[in-house]
């Protein structure tokens, strides 16, 4: 089994493993040196120049080299009698040795000869690795020359070949198969595709195969998978909240940009800045909202300025994060501790992100109607469709047609509509005051009282009245003009409450009682029938999600017996508002009443002025009164034509499909950025203007100081980071560690790579392929090294537990995405739509209320059904505050800032949800069913099928006999037990093929569910 | 550098329940799945620790575990703990501006044109030997006042709830900080292979403007995510799909582990990898805690003394009493750390509706919890905390006749007891208008060093190494307690 040979004790490894270098008399400074000062000296003598002590700061040659404060020469060059650091650092007093005793850990011996060996080797300073650019690498000589495949392999070859050891054999075709579809597609390969595979005896067969999946649409989703835990992206706005927004549109943005295989230093650009490049198109904005997936809040009490600035802070954070791979939020508040980035570095890079015409409370705007890229063809589809349908609705012969129509089928329809009510007075028990607009509505202003009655009157000649029609309207003086009067828009009407008094005769009084009322519109928990039951305790009464929704609602209220006096009738009504939440009133209420029959009212009816006129023979009416018909009818042209229905359903569907998406915009005057002291926005001091810390390149000199100039700066070949950050990025996700095991921080903290050519080799490769990410991942799949086998015994991953000297291919379980993906991809259930609005799958009932039930801020998991149960992972809505429980328990993060690599636990947990998990049960007993449909006759054949789908091998004799025998067990216990067998095919929305033998579906239910149990189901290796 | 790899790549990968030697309890477990007897036995109180770090304890501790009853919405100070009798004298007075000092204010009252000074409605009176005074919302509370230390004196920076519960939450005001209950997680590790050692329940809100809980509360932040907090629920599973949904009795998941079980084992004998050791345990785990969840939330078995004791709200599941009561069950299965959040207490308007309601809902089972624990001898080892966010201010939101109280974070009362805490006193002292602190000022960062020390680390050197920094619980600031330890 094992392919190395040497034998190598582990003790000596251990020495080995920890620097990741062979080891060697000459001290280098970036291996040896810096990591003792970093951590132990830096703090008091490194960067930052507001902790720097005495003067003296260590990172730098020239500096340590000076006399300090003291008159001392801190370093001497091959002098270690005159090198009072080495006096310091060995001082047998307290108060003289360093680091100070209440300060950072003690040096330990080993470390003070190291410092020792250093100086007397002339310490020599390196400047830290990653902020020189990578240089053009030789191809390393290697004795084992027939192993390599590509020069990947090379440099990973001379590095196991100095430590001693050796590469693992290649892995077989089913392994490699099945590696390569989940690491390009994060999906298992189909049995069509591995069979293919294994019998394609071609030398390009694997190349070949390696293709198909990167030219697969599924690459894209998974590449774009990746990108949104460093994008921070989510379905909802976060913080206290946590209301939806609509950025799945830049989620198709980039499912699409890499399937085109856009080149990296684009989809920088236009992520960062596609609202500023020239002649910018929709896509390229719909790119920024990259910068815009931060969370946003809408905690009332909030100070704006306070939460923009944490919006800007996160921008520059996650860029340093993604393309810098620097920690410079550290810089935030002081010069960073170990980087060359001063705080006012940092904020000369904060300007460039603190020109967004935004705000800090509800800061959504900027905001702009883009379609998807995914859905372009769709889109033409419907406006080509629209474009014929408005041309049919606007020939003016089929306008006439169906006036005629319409005029004939109203006249014909008894009833007189609703009318307006004209209010006579209008007064307010709290203070509010009342004013009449030309409409007869009445808008409510000045005084805001907690609680509110208004009592209007209105007078109608009008009998036998059936019913009161009132309107809440909007406008512009309202709070967010909304219909309510509550700052969030809201409004909650307790009670509603109507008398009739005869005008002959005021003692004429009649309260009318209501039987139904009905609304256009309520919120859950406040429905309008909470209006006329007689009660306001506990806040009853009807609301209308002013928060969320600030449009015109519409109710009316049906009387129990017809009304209205003989002679004219006043009408009194009564509003009371005397729910708890203060100054929830109705902002522009609006009253009419209809005589129509109680089974024929709608609530927006034709008004009686029109009903009057169409109550005339055609010869009667006079030209005034045509043009009027003919005017309401062309400004009305809603309703039962089925030419304007289908209109109105494609609008709708067009509607939500191009949702206002949050994008980057730079202000025409933009603000001034300040330092900010200890990164506090209410502390501005001085101030700077855009540009790049000083260790890097400048930017060039005719770029636009702008996002743009920035995000060229970022892409262009002589910068240290990018290509290397990337490359990294993309090894990490392949083998599970990057070459720099800190993918998140390059800086002198990081720690050091363990193959620095190859890095090097890797960074400027792809530079050179013109930043091809689809190239970039062929060459690393195509390699020698990624083609290993993971399976080389227990005694050789002790040696190297982490594989961080390459001797053998990657092994990791996959991400939970993926475990869930595969697991409705064997099931064949999987339903594979590429983008689109986010999705509602199963999860366990009440995880939204239980943490939030505040009423109009909250709504329960709107779980969806048929193929929504069953798009891919990406898919699942993601709300921040309750991240779906399938993908949080197998480590997905929470999305509320930027992740570079998740941690990969292994939790009891995760064992209850892949054996109880609705989800894999449902998948697994589809699964059985395709074992028993489609697997062969026998139950070997079966059990072979499935396990097949599952890991692409076969499995072994022993392992056969352990599910058959599994197999045959279950069979007999369900035959005994139908009612078992049936729960168990019952669980999940689909359904199962009656026609089969519910014992032996059952059966292959339980084998299923076994093998989606697996280690290796929901590993990679 | 000490080795890297070694130091976060093992920790990272092995499970916490059994930490470092995975292998060796891996293969025990393995051992165990195929002797049941050794299944059956329930875990003691004094085994061994599963993971952690090593070299934490730092000195011996005083509390083994955590039970925090958080307060949600923030509490009135003046209305429960902080008996201010100068009140009499200014009630209806105006707040002066000697006092406000120009005060940041939230949007709700920011741009009130007078802020007259409410007194409290409710009497107050002293209680038990020590004399500590508590208002007559809290009855229950009044008889374990010489077990608790009210601390008068806590002030925080934030001033919306969000930001303040985070920052109470993880020292932070913006997301991304590992929570209080994973570090210790993190550092302490487990007492018990049958539970998780970071445990979080939810009170049913009745409250209509309750601010809501998020998840990022008991998130683990940059930690492993094994860290985080897992959710006890009083509807459906106690725990996440802890039930099969085709249950046919245990039987059937026995004989499927058993074989699962064995083709891992398969598997491990040919590549070597420990994780799926480690796997075949994490099942074990799964599958005694589908007998030792349900027993646990189960309060049948409890005398009706408990429910005299805690009141009959503990046998409505997901009552703030029905979870101290399982606070008590937890932490006598070993549990670290044991969190129930209470919400409604943010009353803007209406306090002498609303609070009388959120006084009796966590009144008597706080209470019990205390007495209980003490009559166990288990409070000298359980630090119990009481608390919200912030406080509320003395001028009145709104009409001062039917008075709310808005924010305020500069003074506001919370009480801990047991677990090295000094019973009987109250901590810290506010001016005459309960609006500044006028002694011994309490910090949030304070009493999270003060948690801390209490488990026997030393708040400085339980740290996490990201993104190149060493990151702690209470960022570069704390300072314990002592005056108020034992």
């Amino acid at each position: 089994m094992l392919n190395t040979t040497t034998t190598i004790s582990i003790a000596s490894l251990i020495a080995l493993l920890p620097s990741l270098t062979v080891v060697a008399d000459e001290i280098q400074f970036n291996r040896d040196v810096r990591p003792i000062l970093a951590n132990h000296c830096f703090t008091c003598h490194g960067p930052d120049s507001a902790t720097r002590k005495a003067g003296l700061r260590l990172d730098r040659r020239e500096s340590a080299m000076q006399k300090a404060e003291s008159g001392e020469r801190t370093i001497v060059p091959g002098n270690l009698q005159a090198s009072e650091l080495l006096r310091r650092i060995t001082a047998k007093d307290d108060d003289e040795r360093m680091p100070p005793a209440d300060g950072a850990k003690p040096l330990s011996a080993k470390q003070i000869t190291t410092l020792k060996t250093w100086i007397e080797q002339g310490a020599a300073y390196q400047p830290h690795w990653a902020y020189i650019p990578p240089t053009q690498q030789k191809i390393p000589k290697v004795i084992g020359s027939a192993w390599p495949r590509n020069k990947i392999d090379h440099f990973v070859l001379a590095r196991t070949e100095r430590a001693g050891l050796k590469q693992a054999r290649e892995a077989s075709r089913e392994t490699l198969i099945r590696r390569v579809s989940f690491d390009l597609t994060g999906l298992p390969p189909t049995l069509k595709h591995v069979d293919a595979f294994l019998s394609d005896e071609s030398p390009k067969s694997y190349e070949r195969m390696v293709d198909r999946y990167l030219n697969s649409p599924a690459y894209g989703e998974h590449m774009a998978r990746h990108w949104l835990d460093l994008a921070r992206y989510a379905d909802s706005n976060g913080y206290q909240y946590d209301t939806e927004r609509e950025q799945w549109v830049w989620r198709d943005w980039v499912i699409d940009a890499y399937n085109r295989n856009k080149s990296f230093d684009k989809f920088t650009i236009e992520q960062l800045a596609g609202d500023l490049l020239p002649n910018t198109t929709p896509q390229q904005r719909l790119a920024t909202g990259f910068n815009r997936n931060h969370g946003i809040t809408i905690e009332g009490g909030v100070i704006d300025e306070e939460y923009r600035t944490e919006y800007v802070m996160d921008r520059l954070v996650t860029t340093g994060e993604v393309w810098l791979g620097l920690t410079i939020g550290c810089a935030r508040c002081h010069d960073h501790k170990f980087d060359p980035i001063s705080q006012k570095e940092f904020y000369q890079l904060y300007a460039f992100f603190n020109r967004v015409p935004e705000r800090g409370m509800r800061g959504f705007a900027p905001l702009e109607r883009i379609p998807s890229p995914l859905a372009a063809s769709q889109q033409q589809g419907h406006d080509a469709e629209l474009a014929q349908l408005k041309a049919k609705l606007n020939d003016p012969n089929e306008i006439e047609r169906r006036f005629t129509e319409w005029t004939k089928r109203i006249a014909e329809t008894p009833g007189s509509g609703w009318s307006v009510l004209t209010p006579i007075s209008m007064k307010s028990s709290g203070g509010s005051t009342l004013t009449k607009l030309d409409d007869n509505s009445i808008l409510a202003g000045g005084k805001n009282p907690p609680t509110e009655v208004y009592e209007i009157t209105a007078r109608t000649n009008a009998t036998d009245l059936t019913a009161i029609r009132l309107e809440a309207l909007t406008h512009k003086s309202l709070p967010g003009g909304g219909p309510g009067r509550h700052t969030n828009s809201n409004f909650v009407l307790s009670e509603f409450e109507a008398t009739a008094v005869s005008v002959k005769d005021a003692s004429r009084k009649q309260t009318i009682k209501f039987v139904r009322a009905i609304a256009d519109y309520s919120q859950a928990g406040y429905e309008i029938a909470k209006t006329i039951d007689g009660t306001v305790a506990g806040n009853n009464g009807w609301a209308v999600d002013g928060p969320t929704r600030k449009k015109p609602v519409t109710a009316m209220f049906i009387a129990a017996a017809p009304f209205g006096f003989k002679g004219g009738t006043e009408l009194r009504f009564r509003l009371r508002h005397e729910a708890s939440f203060g100054t929830h009133s109705v902002g522009r209420p609006r009253f009419s009443v209809t005589s129509d029959a109680r089974d024929t009212l709608q609530l927006q009816g034709i008004p009686s002025e029109i009903r009057q006129i169409l109550s005339k023979t055609p010869s009667q009416r006079t030209g005034d009164e045509n043009k009027q018909l003919r005017d309401y009818f062309l400004a009305n042209q809603t309703g039962s034509n089925p030419l304007q229905q289908r209109i109105a359903a494609i609008e709708k569907q067009k509607a939500a499909a191009v949702p206002a998406t949050m994008i980057m915009q730079d202000m025409a005057q933009p603000r001034t950025t300040h330092i900010l002291d200890r990164g506090q926005y209410n502390k501005p001091t001085d101030k700077v203007t855009v540009g790049v810390p000083a260790i890097f390149p400048p930017m060039a000199k005719n770029a636009p100081q702008n996002r743009l100039g920035f995000a060229r700066w970022l892409v262009s070949p002589a910068h240290p980071l990018t290509a290397r950050v990337a490359v990294n990025r993309y090894w990490q996700r392949l083998f599970g560690v990057g070459l720099v095991k800190t993918s998140e921080d390059f800086g002198v903290q990081g720690e050091l790579p363990s193959h620095p050519e190859l890095l090097d080799w890797l960074a400027l490769e792809f530079i050179r392929s013109g930043w091809d990410i689809k190239s970039m991942h062929r060459l690393i799949v195509n390699s020698a090294t990624y083609r290993q086998d993971a399976h080389v015994g227990a005694a050789a991953y002790g040696r190297d537990p982490n594989n961080r000297l390459l001797g053998r291919g990657p092994r990791m379980r996959i991400d939970a995405e993926e475990i869930r993906d595969a697991a409705l991809a064997v099931s064949g259930r999987l339903v594979q739509r590429v983008g689109g609005k986010s999705v509602y799958p199963y999860q366990p009932k009440g995880l939204w209320l239980e943490l939030n039930n505040r009423p109009g801020y909250s709504k329960a998991y709107p779980r969806g059904s048929g193929d929504d149960l069953y798009r891919r992972s990406i898919y699942t809505f993601w709300k921040r505050t309750v991240p779906s429980p399938m993908l949080k328990t197998f480590d997905a993060p929470e999305r509320e800032f930027c992740t570079i690599h998740r941690s990969r636990t292994n939790t009891p947990l995760q064992a209850l949800l892949l054996l109880n998990g609705p989800q894999f049960v449902e998948a697994a007993r589809t699964l059985g069913q395709r074992m028993m449909t489609e697997g062969g006759r026998s139950i070997d054949d079966r059990i072979t099928y499935g396990f097949r789908l599952v890991t692409a091998r076969r499995p072994s004799n022993a392992e056969l006999v352990v599910l058959c025998e599994y197999y045959t067990n279950d069979v007999k216990r369900y035959s005994n037990d139908q009612a078992a067998a049936l729960k168990l095919l019952n669980v999940g929305e689909s359904t199962f093929r009656t026609e089969l033998n519910v014992a032996e579906l059952a059966a292959f239910a339980g084998v299923a569910r076994l093998l989606l149990n697996l280690d290796e189901a929901i590993t990679k290796g | 550098m000490s080795s890297p790899i070694l130091d976060s790549q093992l920790l990272e990968n092995r499970r916490h329940f059994f930490g470092h030697a995975s292998t060796g309890l891996g293969v025990a477990a393995l051992a165990s799945m195929l002797n049941p007897d050794l299944l059956a036995k329930e875990p003691t109180r004094d085994a061994a620790r599963i993971g952690g770090l090593p070299g934490i304890p730092h000195f011996a501790p005083k509390a083994k575990r955590v039970i925090y009853l958080l307060q949600s919405g923030a509490p009135s100070q003046t209305d429960l703990f902080d008996y201010k009798p100068s009140l009499e004298k200014l009630h209806l007075t105006e707040l002066p501006e000697s006092i406000r000092k120009g005060q940041r204010l939230t949007g709700m009252t920011a741009r009130q044109k007078s802020f007259p000074v409410v007194k409290s409605p409710w009497k107050f009176r002293q209680h038990g030997q020590s004399g500590t005074w508590i208002s007559d919302l809290m009855p229950h509370m009044a008889g374990v006042v010489d077990d608790i230390c009210v601390i008068k004196s806590m002030h925080t920076e934030a001033i919306n709830h969000d930001p303040a519960i985070t920052f109470f939450q993880s020292g932070h005001q913006q997301p991304g900080r590992p929570s209080i209950g994973s570090w210790l997680s993190y550092g302490l590790g487990s007492e018990t292979e049958n539970l998780p050692s970071f445990v979080v329940m939810l009170s049913k809100n009745t409250f209509h403007q309750a601010q809501p809980l998020y998840d990022r509360l008991w998130g683990s932040g940059f930690l492993a995510s094994k860290y985080q907090g897992v959710k006890f629920r009083s509807q459906g599973d106690p725990v996440l799909y802890l039930s099969d949904p085709a249950a046919g009795g245990n039987v059937s998941r026995r004989a499927m582990l058993d074989r699962l079980a064995k083709l891992n084992h398969l598997r491990e004998q040919q590549i070597g990898d420990p994780e799926i050791t480690t796997r075949i345990a994490q099942y074990e785990m799964a599958y005694r805690m589908q007998t030792s969840v349900p027993e646990l939330v189960d309060t049948s078995d409890e005398p009706e003394s408990t429910f005299k004791l805690y009141g009959d709200d503990a046998k409505q599941p997901g009552t703030h009493a029905a979870n101290c009561l399982l606070a008590r069950r937890l932490a006598e299965r070993g549990v670290r750390f044991i969190q129930v959040f209470h919400r409604g207490w943010d009353h803007h308007s209406n306090v002498q509706k609303y609070l009388p309601t959120l006084a009796k809902e966590t009144d008597q089972g706080s209470a019990a919890l205390i007495a209980d624990l003490k009559r166990r001898n288990m409070l000298d080892e359980t630090l119990v905390i009481w608390g919200g966010e912030f406080g509320r201010t003395i001028y009145s939101q709104g009409n001062p006749k039917t008075f709310g109280r808005d924010h305020h974070p500069r003074c506001f009362s919370i009480w801990m007891a047991g677990g090295g805490i000094k019973p009987g006193i109250s901590y810290g002292q506010t001016d005459d208008y309960c609006y500044n602190i006028a002694e011994n000022p309490v910090h949030v960062h304070d009493f999270h060093a003060t948690i801390l020390h209490c488990l026997g680390i030393n708040h400085e050197r339980l740290t996490h190494r990201f993104q190149g920094r060493d990151y702690r619980l209470t960022d570069v600031h704390g300072r314990v307690m002592k005056d108020i330890l034992v």
